[in-house]
Protein backbone atom coordinates (compact mmCIF):
# COMPACT_ATOMS: atom_id res chain seq x y z
CA UNK A 1 0.00 0.00 0.00
CA UNK A 2 1.15 3.69 -1.31
CA UNK A 3 0.75 6.24 1.67
CA UNK A 4 2.36 9.71 1.62
CA UNK A 5 3.72 9.83 5.37
CA UNK A 6 3.76 13.32 5.89
CA UNK A 7 0.39 14.02 4.17
CA UNK A 8 -1.99 11.22 5.21
CA UNK A 9 0.01 10.06 8.71
CA UNK A 10 1.36 12.40 10.28
CA UNK A 11 -0.85 14.27 12.77
CA UNK A 12 -3.85 12.35 12.34
CA UNK A 13 -6.19 11.13 15.06
CA UNK A 14 -5.92 7.62 15.86
CA UNK A 15 -8.84 5.72 16.73
CA UNK A 16 -9.33 2.45 18.74
CA UNK A 17 -11.44 -0.33 17.61
CA UNK A 18 -14.43 0.69 19.15
CA UNK A 19 -14.13 4.19 18.48
CA UNK A 20 -12.21 5.66 21.33
CA UNK A 21 -9.71 8.32 20.66
CA UNK A 22 -6.52 7.16 21.66
CA UNK A 23 -4.02 10.22 20.77
CA UNK A 24 -2.12 12.11 17.51
CA UNK A 25 -0.35 10.14 15.17
CA UNK A 26 2.10 12.75 16.18
CA UNK A 27 6.02 10.68 15.16
CA UNK A 28 6.74 8.04 12.80
CA UNK A 29 9.45 5.10 13.15
CA UNK A 30 11.12 3.21 10.65
CA UNK A 31 13.62 0.36 10.41
CA UNK A 32 15.65 -1.58 7.70
CA UNK A 33 14.32 -4.47 7.20
CA UNK A 34 16.34 -7.41 6.43
CA UNK A 35 16.54 -6.73 3.04
CA UNK A 36 18.26 -3.35 3.47
CA UNK A 37 14.69 -1.39 2.71
CA UNK A 38 13.41 0.88 4.83
CA UNK A 39 9.88 -0.28 6.13
CA UNK A 40 7.49 1.97 8.42
CA UNK A 41 7.90 0.39 12.12
CA UNK A 42 5.41 2.15 14.63
CA UNK A 43 3.53 4.80 14.87
CA UNK A 44 4.52 7.28 17.61
CA UNK A 45 2.00 9.29 19.89
CA UNK A 46 2.72 11.43 23.21
CA UNK A 47 3.67 14.97 24.08
CA UNK A 48 7.25 13.63 24.30
CA UNK A 49 6.98 12.89 20.97
CA UNK A 50 5.33 15.61 19.63
CA UNK A 51 7.34 18.03 21.99
CA UNK A 52 10.09 16.58 19.74
CA UNK A 53 8.53 17.21 16.24
CA UNK A 54 7.43 20.89 17.33
CA UNK A 55 10.57 21.66 18.35
CA UNK A 56 12.33 24.98 19.88
CA UNK A 57 11.32 26.46 23.15
CA UNK A 58 7.46 25.60 23.04
CA UNK A 59 8.26 21.92 22.08
CA UNK A 60 10.66 21.77 25.41
CA UNK A 61 7.81 23.40 27.31
CA UNK A 62 5.54 21.09 26.24
CA UNK A 63 7.82 17.97 27.36
CA UNK A 64 8.58 19.82 30.89
CA UNK A 65 4.83 20.37 31.17
CA UNK A 66 3.66 16.98 30.70
CA UNK A 67 6.98 15.27 32.30
CA UNK A 68 5.88 16.93 35.78
CA UNK A 69 3.23 14.27 35.59
CA UNK A 70 5.48 11.14 35.16
CA UNK A 71 8.29 9.71 37.16
CA UNK A 72 10.13 7.70 35.06
CA UNK A 73 12.49 10.62 32.52
CA UNK A 74 12.39 11.08 29.36
CA UNK A 75 9.26 10.37 28.51
CA UNK A 76 8.64 8.06 26.39
CA UNK A 77 5.89 7.93 23.49
CA UNK A 78 3.14 5.28 23.15
CA UNK A 79 4.28 2.74 20.21
CA UNK A 80 2.02 1.37 18.14
CA UNK A 81 3.30 -1.19 15.69
CA UNK A 82 2.20 -0.11 12.64
CA UNK A 83 1.10 -3.65 11.64
CA UNK A 84 -2.08 -2.80 14.08
CA UNK A 85 -3.53 -0.49 11.74
CA UNK A 86 -6.59 -1.50 10.17
CA UNK A 87 -7.14 1.54 7.70
CA UNK A 88 -5.94 4.77 7.26
CA UNK A 89 -8.98 7.69 6.31
CA UNK A 90 -9.58 11.01 8.20
CA UNK A 91 -8.50 8.77 10.79
CA UNK A 92 -6.17 6.36 11.30
CA UNK A 93 -8.20 3.40 12.98
CA UNK A 94 -6.26 0.76 14.73
CA UNK A 95 -7.39 -3.26 15.01
CA UNK A 96 -6.90 -3.17 19.06
CA UNK A 97 -9.18 -1.03 22.03
CA UNK A 98 -7.29 1.63 24.21
CA UNK A 99 -7.64 -0.49 27.35
CA UNK A 100 -4.44 -3.07 25.56
CA UNK A 101 -2.50 0.47 25.25
CA UNK A 102 -0.53 1.83 28.21
CA UNK A 103 -2.71 4.49 29.21
CA UNK A 104 -1.24 8.00 28.57
CA UNK A 105 0.63 8.97 31.87
CA UNK A 106 -1.19 12.30 32.16
CA UNK A 107 -4.40 10.78 31.47
CA UNK A 108 -3.67 8.53 34.66
CA UNK A 109 -1.97 11.26 37.13
CA UNK A 110 -5.53 13.10 36.04
CA UNK A 111 -7.95 10.46 36.26
CA UNK A 112 -6.60 9.53 40.05
CA UNK A 113 -5.48 12.55 41.53
CA UNK A 114 -8.17 15.10 39.93
CA UNK A 115 -10.93 13.93 38.04
CA UNK A 116 -11.56 10.60 39.46
CA UNK A 117 -12.21 11.98 42.98
CA UNK A 118 -14.92 14.03 41.73
CA UNK A 119 -18.59 12.46 42.66
CA UNK A 120 -20.34 11.34 39.08
CA UNK A 121 -17.25 11.30 37.32
CA UNK A 122 -18.08 7.53 36.49
CA UNK A 123 -21.26 8.68 34.55
CA UNK A 124 -21.54 10.03 31.58
CA UNK A 125 -23.97 12.64 31.07
CA UNK A 126 -25.03 12.26 27.38
CA UNK B 1 -44.68 16.02 14.19
CA UNK B 2 -41.26 14.76 15.20
CA UNK B 3 -39.31 15.95 12.80
CA UNK B 4 -41.06 19.62 13.26
CA UNK B 5 -40.09 19.12 16.85
CA UNK B 6 -36.53 17.82 16.07
CA UNK B 7 -36.35 20.78 13.68
CA UNK B 8 -37.70 23.90 16.11
CA UNK B 9 -34.69 22.30 18.52
CA UNK B 10 -32.14 22.31 16.12
CA UNK B 11 -33.00 25.97 15.70
CA UNK B 12 -33.58 26.93 19.52
CA UNK B 13 -30.02 25.74 19.97
CA UNK B 14 -28.69 27.92 16.77
CA UNK B 15 -30.86 30.89 18.38
CA UNK B 16 -28.86 30.31 21.86
CA UNK B 17 -25.11 29.49 19.97
CA UNK B 18 -25.64 32.97 18.33
CA UNK B 19 -26.77 35.54 21.02
CA UNK B 20 -24.04 36.33 23.71
CA UNK B 21 -22.73 39.06 25.97
CA UNK B 22 -20.77 40.27 23.23
CA UNK B 23 -23.59 41.12 20.61
CA UNK B 24 -25.72 43.29 23.68
CA UNK B 25 -22.71 45.07 24.35
CA UNK B 26 -22.25 45.57 20.44
CA UNK B 27 -25.51 46.28 19.58
CA UNK B 28 -26.37 48.17 22.39
CA UNK B 29 -23.27 50.58 21.86
CA UNK B 30 -24.10 50.61 18.02
CA UNK B 31 -27.16 51.78 18.47
CA UNK B 32 -27.02 54.27 21.78
CA UNK B 33 -24.31 55.89 19.53
CA UNK B 34 -24.79 55.52 16.11
CA UNK B 35 -28.69 54.66 15.62
CA UNK B 36 -29.41 51.80 12.56
CA UNK B 37 -25.99 52.54 11.01
CA UNK B 38 -24.16 49.27 11.68
CA UNK B 39 -26.90 47.40 10.22
CA UNK B 40 -25.05 45.95 7.04
CA UNK B 41 -22.29 44.84 9.61
CA UNK B 42 -24.73 42.67 11.27
CA UNK B 43 -26.24 41.11 7.89
CA UNK B 44 -22.89 40.70 6.97
CA UNK B 45 -21.85 38.99 9.56
CA UNK B 46 -24.92 37.15 9.85
CA UNK B 47 -24.15 35.74 6.18
CA UNK B 48 -20.56 34.96 7.19
CA UNK B 49 -21.28 32.85 10.04
CA UNK B 50 -24.48 31.11 8.32
CA UNK B 51 -21.90 30.17 5.38
CA UNK B 52 -18.69 28.83 7.42
CA UNK B 53 -21.19 27.04 10.08
CA UNK B 54 -22.23 25.00 6.56
CA UNK B 55 -19.08 24.20 5.64
CA UNK B 56 -17.67 23.24 9.25
CA UNK B 57 -21.12 20.78 9.70
CA UNK B 58 -20.62 19.86 6.29
CA UNK B 59 -17.10 18.81 7.13
CA UNK B 60 -17.76 17.27 10.66
CA UNK B 61 -20.56 15.03 8.99
CA UNK B 62 -18.32 13.85 5.59
CA UNK B 63 -15.52 13.33 7.67
CA UNK B 64 -16.39 12.55 11.34
CA UNK B 65 -13.86 15.02 12.23
CA UNK B 66 -14.20 18.28 14.21
CA UNK B 67 -12.31 22.13 13.27
CA UNK B 68 -9.76 21.58 15.37
CA UNK B 69 -8.37 18.48 14.34
CA UNK B 70 -7.92 19.55 11.17
CA UNK B 71 -6.53 22.55 11.67
CA UNK B 72 -3.65 20.55 12.91
CA UNK B 73 -3.64 18.80 10.35
CA UNK B 74 -3.52 21.26 7.43
CA UNK B 75 -1.37 23.50 9.46
CA UNK B 76 1.09 21.15 10.92
CA UNK B 77 2.01 20.77 14.76
CA UNK B 78 4.40 24.18 15.12
CA UNK B 79 1.45 26.54 13.61
CA UNK B 80 -1.27 24.69 15.09
CA UNK B 81 0.14 24.44 18.48
CA UNK B 82 0.65 28.47 17.99
CA UNK B 83 -2.80 29.07 16.76
CA UNK B 84 -4.66 26.61 19.52
CA UNK B 85 -2.73 28.74 22.19
CA UNK B 86 -4.38 32.15 20.25
CA UNK B 87 -7.35 30.50 20.31
CA UNK B 88 -7.60 29.38 23.61
CA UNK B 89 -6.92 32.76 25.44
CA UNK B 90 -9.67 34.56 22.87
CA UNK B 91 -12.33 31.61 24.03
CA UNK B 92 -11.39 31.92 28.11
CA UNK B 93 -11.96 35.14 27.75
CA UNK B 94 -15.04 35.13 26.18
CA UNK B 95 -15.93 32.45 28.77
CA UNK B 96 -14.75 34.95 31.54
CA UNK B 97 -17.16 37.45 29.89
CA UNK B 98 -20.08 35.37 29.29
CA UNK B 99 -19.48 34.84 33.15
CA UNK B 100 -19.97 38.64 33.92
CA UNK B 101 -22.73 38.60 31.77
CA UNK B 102 -24.38 35.54 33.95
CA UNK B 103 -23.59 37.62 37.24
CA UNK B 104 -24.73 41.45 35.53
CA UNK B 105 -28.27 40.12 34.20
CA UNK B 106 -28.42 38.50 37.68
CA UNK B 107 -27.51 42.03 39.01
CA UNK B 108 -30.00 43.41 37.19
CA UNK B 109 -33.13 41.07 38.39
CA UNK B 110 -31.70 41.61 42.15
CA UNK B 111 -29.68 44.18 43.05
CA UNK B 112 -27.05 42.19 44.06
CA UNK B 113 -23.52 43.07 43.30
CA UNK B 114 -22.27 41.09 40.78
CA UNK B 115 -19.12 40.38 41.82
CA UNK B 116 -21.07 38.42 44.45
CA UNK B 117 -22.74 36.32 41.67
CA UNK B 118 -19.34 35.85 39.82
CA UNK B 119 -18.57 32.66 41.91
CA UNK B 120 -21.80 31.30 41.65
CA UNK B 121 -21.98 31.78 38.17
CA UNK B 122 -18.68 29.81 37.87
CA UNK B 123 -19.69 26.71 40.06
CA UNK B 124 -23.19 26.96 37.94
CA UNK B 125 -21.69 26.12 34.67
CA UNK B 126 -19.29 23.96 35.43
CA UNK B 127 -21.78 21.49 37.38
CA UNK B 128 -23.94 21.58 34.57
CA UNK B 129 -20.99 20.71 31.87
CA UNK B 130 -20.05 17.81 34.48
CA UNK B 131 -23.57 16.61 35.21
CA UNK B 132 -26.92 17.45 32.81
CA UNK B 133 -28.05 16.34 29.54
CA UNK B 134 -25.96 18.84 27.51
CA UNK B 135 -28.62 18.71 24.40
CA UNK B 136 -31.54 19.70 27.03
CA UNK B 137 -29.93 22.33 28.91
CA UNK B 138 -28.90 23.78 25.55
CA UNK B 139 -32.90 23.84 23.96
CA UNK B 140 -33.63 25.41 28.14
CA UNK B 141 -31.51 28.19 27.43
CA UNK B 142 -32.12 28.32 23.68
CA UNK B 143 -35.57 29.19 24.25
CA UNK B 144 -35.31 31.27 26.93
CA UNK B 145 -33.47 33.25 25.10
CA UNK B 146 -36.09 34.01 22.71
CA UNK B 147 -37.63 36.06 25.81
CA UNK B 148 -35.09 38.81 23.88
CA UNK B 149 -38.35 39.05 21.33
CA UNK B 150 -39.41 41.29 24.00
CA UNK B 151 -36.72 44.01 22.30
CA UNK B 152 -38.77 43.91 18.92
CA UNK B 153 -42.10 43.99 20.51
CA UNK B 154 -40.94 47.11 22.54
CA UNK B 155 -40.09 48.90 19.10
CA UNK B 156 -43.74 48.35 18.30
CA UNK B 157 -45.02 49.65 21.57
CA UNK B 158 -42.95 52.99 21.76
CA UNK B 159 -43.58 55.62 19.25
CA UNK B 160 -40.70 54.76 16.77
CA UNK B 161 -40.08 56.66 14.20
CA UNK B 162 -39.91 53.91 11.76
CA UNK B 163 -38.99 56.11 8.46
CA UNK B 164 -36.06 57.68 10.50
CA UNK B 165 -34.99 54.18 11.12
CA UNK B 166 -35.14 52.88 8.11
CA UNK B 167 -33.22 56.26 6.48
CA UNK B 168 -30.24 55.64 9.06
CA UNK B 169 -30.11 52.49 7.99
CA UNK B 170 -29.57 52.48 4.68
CA UNK B 171 -27.44 55.88 4.81
CA UNK B 172 -25.19 55.50 7.42
CA UNK B 173 -23.41 58.33 8.91
CA UNK B 174 -20.78 59.01 11.47
CA UNK B 175 -23.28 61.30 13.48
CA UNK B 176 -21.21 63.46 14.98
CA UNK B 177 -19.10 60.96 16.90
CA UNK B 178 -16.32 60.59 14.24
CA UNK B 179 -15.34 57.89 11.45
CA UNK B 180 -13.09 56.04 14.17
CA UNK B 181 -15.01 55.11 16.32
CA UNK B 182 -17.95 54.25 13.71
CA UNK B 183 -15.18 51.06 12.80
CA UNK B 184 -14.30 50.55 15.58
CA UNK B 185 -17.61 49.44 16.53
CA UNK B 186 -18.92 47.63 13.41
CA UNK B 187 -15.39 45.52 13.97
CA UNK B 188 -16.70 44.61 17.65
CA UNK B 189 -20.49 43.75 16.19
CA UNK B 190 -18.64 41.69 12.75
CA UNK B 191 -16.57 39.75 16.01
CA UNK B 192 -19.61 39.43 18.33
CA UNK B 193 -21.43 37.87 15.15
CA UNK B 194 -18.84 35.40 13.96
CA UNK B 195 -17.35 34.53 17.58
CA UNK B 196 -14.99 31.79 16.65
CA UNK B 197 -16.53 29.16 19.44
CA UNK B 198 -19.79 29.43 17.31
CA UNK B 199 -17.74 27.08 14.87
CA UNK B 200 -15.88 25.10 17.45
CA UNK B 201 -19.37 24.21 19.29
CA UNK B 202 -21.07 23.45 16.04
CA UNK B 203 -18.89 21.73 14.54
CA UNK B 204 -17.60 19.33 17.91
CA UNK B 205 -21.08 19.21 18.82
CA UNK B 206 -21.80 17.41 14.89
CA UNK B 207 -18.86 15.00 15.60
CA UNK B 208 -20.46 14.02 18.82
CA UNK B 209 -23.71 13.51 17.61
CA UNK B 210 -22.26 11.38 14.83
CA UNK B 211 -23.77 13.57 12.03
CA UNK B 212 -24.07 11.36 8.64
CA UNK B 213 -24.71 12.94 5.15
CA UNK B 214 -27.63 11.99 5.33
CA UNK B 215 -28.03 14.16 8.90
CA UNK B 216 -26.74 17.29 6.73
CA UNK B 217 -29.18 19.17 5.74
CA UNK B 218 -31.40 18.99 8.64
CA UNK B 219 -28.45 20.63 10.36
CA UNK B 220 -27.91 23.07 7.47
CA UNK B 221 -31.98 24.22 8.20
CA UNK B 222 -31.36 24.71 11.84
CA UNK B 223 -28.30 26.97 11.11
CA UNK B 224 -29.50 28.77 7.91
CA UNK B 225 -32.97 29.77 9.96
CA UNK B 226 -31.56 29.88 13.75
CA UNK B 227 -28.76 32.13 13.28
CA UNK B 228 -30.96 34.60 11.11
CA UNK B 229 -32.91 34.40 13.85
CA UNK B 230 -30.38 35.72 16.65
CA UNK B 231 -29.50 38.55 14.02
CA UNK B 232 -32.84 39.73 14.44
CA UNK B 233 -33.03 39.77 17.56
CA UNK B 234 -29.17 41.12 17.93
CA UNK B 235 -31.09 43.95 15.19
CA UNK B 236 -33.98 44.63 17.49
CA UNK B 237 -30.91 45.29 20.55
CA UNK B 238 -29.32 47.75 18.32
CA UNK B 239 -32.99 49.20 16.84
CA UNK B 240 -34.17 49.82 20.37
CA UNK B 241 -30.59 51.50 21.69
CA UNK B 242 -30.89 53.71 19.04
CA UNK B 243 -35.06 54.99 19.89
CA UNK B 244 -34.39 55.06 23.15
CA UNK B 245 -30.79 55.47 24.40
CA UNK B 246 -29.42 57.64 21.58
CA UNK B 247 -32.01 60.74 22.21
CA UNK B 248 -31.58 60.68 26.00
CA UNK B 249 -27.83 60.82 24.97
CA UNK B 250 -26.89 57.87 27.53
CA UNK B 251 -24.30 54.90 26.72
CA UNK B 252 -23.78 51.73 27.30
CA UNK B 253 -22.24 51.10 30.91
CA UNK B 254 -23.82 47.88 31.76
CA UNK B 255 -26.79 45.87 30.97
CA UNK B 256 -29.17 48.04 32.85
CA UNK B 257 -28.91 50.37 29.62
CA UNK B 258 -29.07 47.94 27.32
CA UNK B 259 -33.11 46.55 28.88
CA UNK B 260 -33.41 50.51 29.53
CA UNK B 261 -35.87 50.49 26.79
CA UNK B 262 -37.96 47.55 27.69
CA UNK B 263 -38.08 48.57 31.38
CA UNK B 264 -39.73 51.73 29.35
CA UNK B 265 -42.06 50.04 27.32
CA UNK B 266 -43.28 47.52 29.91
CA UNK B 267 -41.77 48.79 33.47
CA UNK B 268 -41.22 45.96 35.80
CA UNK B 269 -42.28 42.97 33.67
CA UNK B 270 -39.85 44.17 30.91
CA UNK B 271 -37.03 44.28 33.25
CA UNK B 272 -38.44 40.77 34.36
CA UNK B 273 -38.39 39.47 31.17
CA UNK B 274 -34.90 41.22 30.04
CA UNK B 275 -33.17 40.09 32.97
CA UNK B 276 -34.37 36.39 31.60
CA UNK B 277 -32.87 36.96 28.29
CA UNK B 278 -29.83 38.32 29.54
CA UNK B 279 -29.29 35.42 32.15
CA UNK B 280 -30.20 32.64 29.34
CA UNK B 281 -27.92 33.66 26.45
CA UNK B 282 -24.99 34.47 28.70
CA UNK B 283 -25.62 31.23 30.48
CA UNK B 284 -25.82 29.36 27.33
CA UNK B 285 -23.06 30.88 25.94
CA UNK B 286 -21.01 30.12 28.78
CA UNK B 287 -21.69 26.32 28.32
CA UNK B 288 -20.66 26.97 25.00
CA UNK B 289 -17.18 29.01 25.15
CA UNK B 290 -16.47 26.48 28.35
CA UNK B 291 -16.74 23.63 26.25
CA UNK B 292 -14.92 24.81 23.27
CA UNK B 293 -11.69 25.77 24.66
CA UNK B 294 -11.47 22.10 26.18
CA UNK B 295 -13.07 20.79 22.54
CA UNK B 296 -9.91 22.94 20.99
CA UNK B 297 -7.29 21.30 23.30
CA UNK B 298 -8.60 17.60 23.24
CA UNK B 299 -8.79 17.58 19.37
CA UNK B 300 -5.03 19.57 18.68
CA UNK B 301 -3.63 16.64 21.26
CA UNK B 302 -5.97 13.96 20.25
CA UNK B 303 -7.28 13.31 23.64
CA UNK B 304 -10.56 11.57 24.44
CA UNK B 305 -13.44 14.34 24.52
CA UNK B 306 -17.11 14.67 24.72
CA UNK B 307 -20.02 13.68 27.02
CA UNK B 308 -20.65 10.73 26.10
CA UNK B 309 -17.92 8.68 27.89
CA UNK B 310 -17.52 9.65 31.87
CA UNK B 311 -15.44 12.12 32.93
CA UNK B 312 -12.89 9.68 34.16
CA UNK B 313 -12.23 8.17 30.81
CA UNK B 314 -11.99 11.79 29.53
CA UNK B 315 -9.79 12.92 32.36
CA UNK B 316 -7.44 15.77 30.39
CA UNK B 317 -10.45 16.68 28.78
CA UNK B 318 -12.28 17.39 32.02
CA UNK B 319 -9.39 19.09 33.26
CA UNK B 320 -9.00 21.55 30.57
CA UNK B 321 -12.84 22.63 31.23
CA UNK B 322 -12.57 23.03 35.19
CA UNK B 323 -9.59 24.75 34.29
CA UNK B 324 -10.54 27.29 31.49
CA UNK B 325 -13.82 27.91 33.87
CA UNK B 326 -11.86 28.73 37.04
CA UNK B 327 -8.89 30.82 34.97
CA UNK B 328 -12.89 32.77 33.81
CA UNK B 329 -13.69 33.33 37.13
CA UNK B 330 -10.05 34.66 38.21
CA UNK B 331 -9.88 37.26 35.66
CA UNK B 332 -13.28 38.62 36.94
CA UNK B 333 -12.18 38.42 40.17
CA UNK B 334 -9.48 41.31 39.05
CA UNK B 335 -12.40 43.36 39.11
CA UNK B 336 -12.14 43.95 35.54
CA UNK B 337 -15.43 45.95 34.92
CA UNK B 338 -17.39 43.06 32.51
CA UNK B 339 -18.21 45.07 29.56
CA UNK B 340 -15.09 46.84 29.48
CA UNK B 341 -13.91 42.91 29.21
CA UNK B 342 -16.43 42.20 26.65
CA UNK B 343 -15.02 45.00 24.59
CA UNK B 344 -11.25 44.10 24.89
CA UNK B 345 -12.63 40.80 24.31
CA UNK B 346 -14.36 40.92 20.85
CA UNK B 347 -11.06 43.23 19.72
CA UNK B 348 -8.66 40.03 20.61
CA UNK B 349 -11.42 37.55 18.77
CA UNK B 350 -11.48 40.41 16.13
CA UNK B 351 -7.34 39.44 15.40
CA UNK B 352 -8.07 36.06 15.83
CA UNK B 353 -10.91 35.24 13.41
CA UNK B 354 -8.57 34.37 10.49
CA UNK B 355 -7.20 31.68 12.59
CA UNK B 356 -10.15 29.94 12.86
CA UNK B 357 -11.86 31.23 8.84
CA UNK B 358 -9.08 30.38 6.77
CA UNK B 359 -8.23 26.41 7.73
CA UNK B 360 -12.53 26.02 7.09
CA UNK B 361 -12.11 27.56 3.82
CA UNK B 362 -9.00 25.33 2.96
CA UNK B 363 -10.41 22.16 3.84
CA UNK B 364 -13.83 22.45 2.53
CA UNK B 365 -12.04 22.59 -0.69
CA UNK B 366 -10.15 19.57 -0.15
CA UNK B 367 -11.00 16.39 -1.97
CA UNK B 368 -9.00 13.82 -0.01
CA UNK B 369 -11.42 14.48 3.19
CA UNK B 370 -14.90 15.37 0.89
CA UNK B 371 -14.81 13.88 -2.36
CA UNK B 372 -17.12 15.27 -4.21
CA UNK B 373 -18.72 17.05 -1.58
CA UNK B 374 -16.21 19.93 -2.07
CA UNK B 375 -17.50 23.69 -1.97
CA UNK B 376 -19.35 24.34 -5.03
CA UNK B 377 -18.39 27.66 -7.04
CA UNK B 378 -21.11 30.06 -5.92
CA UNK B 379 -19.73 29.42 -2.07
CA UNK B 380 -15.93 29.40 -2.59
CA UNK B 381 -16.45 32.56 -3.80
CA UNK B 382 -18.62 33.69 -1.19
CA UNK B 383 -16.47 32.07 1.34
CA UNK B 384 -13.90 33.81 -0.51
CA UNK B 385 -14.71 37.32 -0.58
CA UNK B 386 -15.98 36.89 3.39
CA UNK B 387 -12.54 35.82 4.39
CA UNK B 388 -11.18 39.20 2.66
CA UNK B 389 -13.53 40.49 5.16
CA UNK B 390 -12.24 38.85 8.10
CA UNK B 391 -8.63 39.56 7.30
CA UNK B 392 -9.69 43.52 6.62
CA UNK B 393 -11.75 43.35 10.22
CA UNK B 394 -8.26 40.95 11.78
CA UNK B 395 -5.81 43.67 10.56
CA UNK B 396 -7.75 46.93 11.78
CA UNK B 397 -8.86 46.19 15.19
CA UNK B 398 -5.76 46.74 16.95
CA UNK B 399 -4.91 49.85 15.15
CA UNK B 400 -8.54 51.25 15.54
CA UNK B 401 -8.30 50.07 19.14
CA UNK B 402 -5.11 52.29 19.93
CA UNK B 403 -6.15 54.87 17.46
CA UNK B 404 -9.77 55.59 19.06
CA UNK B 405 -9.18 54.23 22.58
CA UNK B 406 -11.34 51.89 22.16
CA UNK B 407 -13.70 53.48 20.34
CA UNK B 408 -13.77 57.22 22.83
Amino acid sequence: MRIQVSRELLDRQLVDADGRLVGKVDDVEFALGPDGVPYLRALLSGPGALGLRVGGRLGRMMVLTAERFVTDRPMAPLRIPYALVERVGSAVRLRIRAEELATPPVEAWLRRNLIGRIPGADRASG
Amino acid sequence: MKKLLAATLGILSAVGGFVDIGDLVAAGQAGARFGMAHTWVLLLGVVAICAYADMAGRIAAITGRAVFDLIRERLGARVALVNLAASYLVTVITLSAELGGVALALRLATGVPYLLWVPLAGAAVWLVLWRMRFPLMERVFGLAGLALVIFAVALFWLPTDWAALGRSAVAPSEAGQGWGAYWFIAVALFASTVSPYEIFFFSSGGVEERWSPADLADARFSVLVGFPIGGFLALSLIATAAVVLRPAGLSVESLDEVAQPVVLAFGAVGLAVAALAFFAVTFGAALETGLSAAYAAAQYFGWQWGKRVSPREAARFHTVLLVSVLLGVLLLFTTVDPVALTEYMLIISAVALPLTYLPILIVANDRTYLGDRVNGRALNLLGAVLLLVILAASIAAVPLAIGTRMGQ
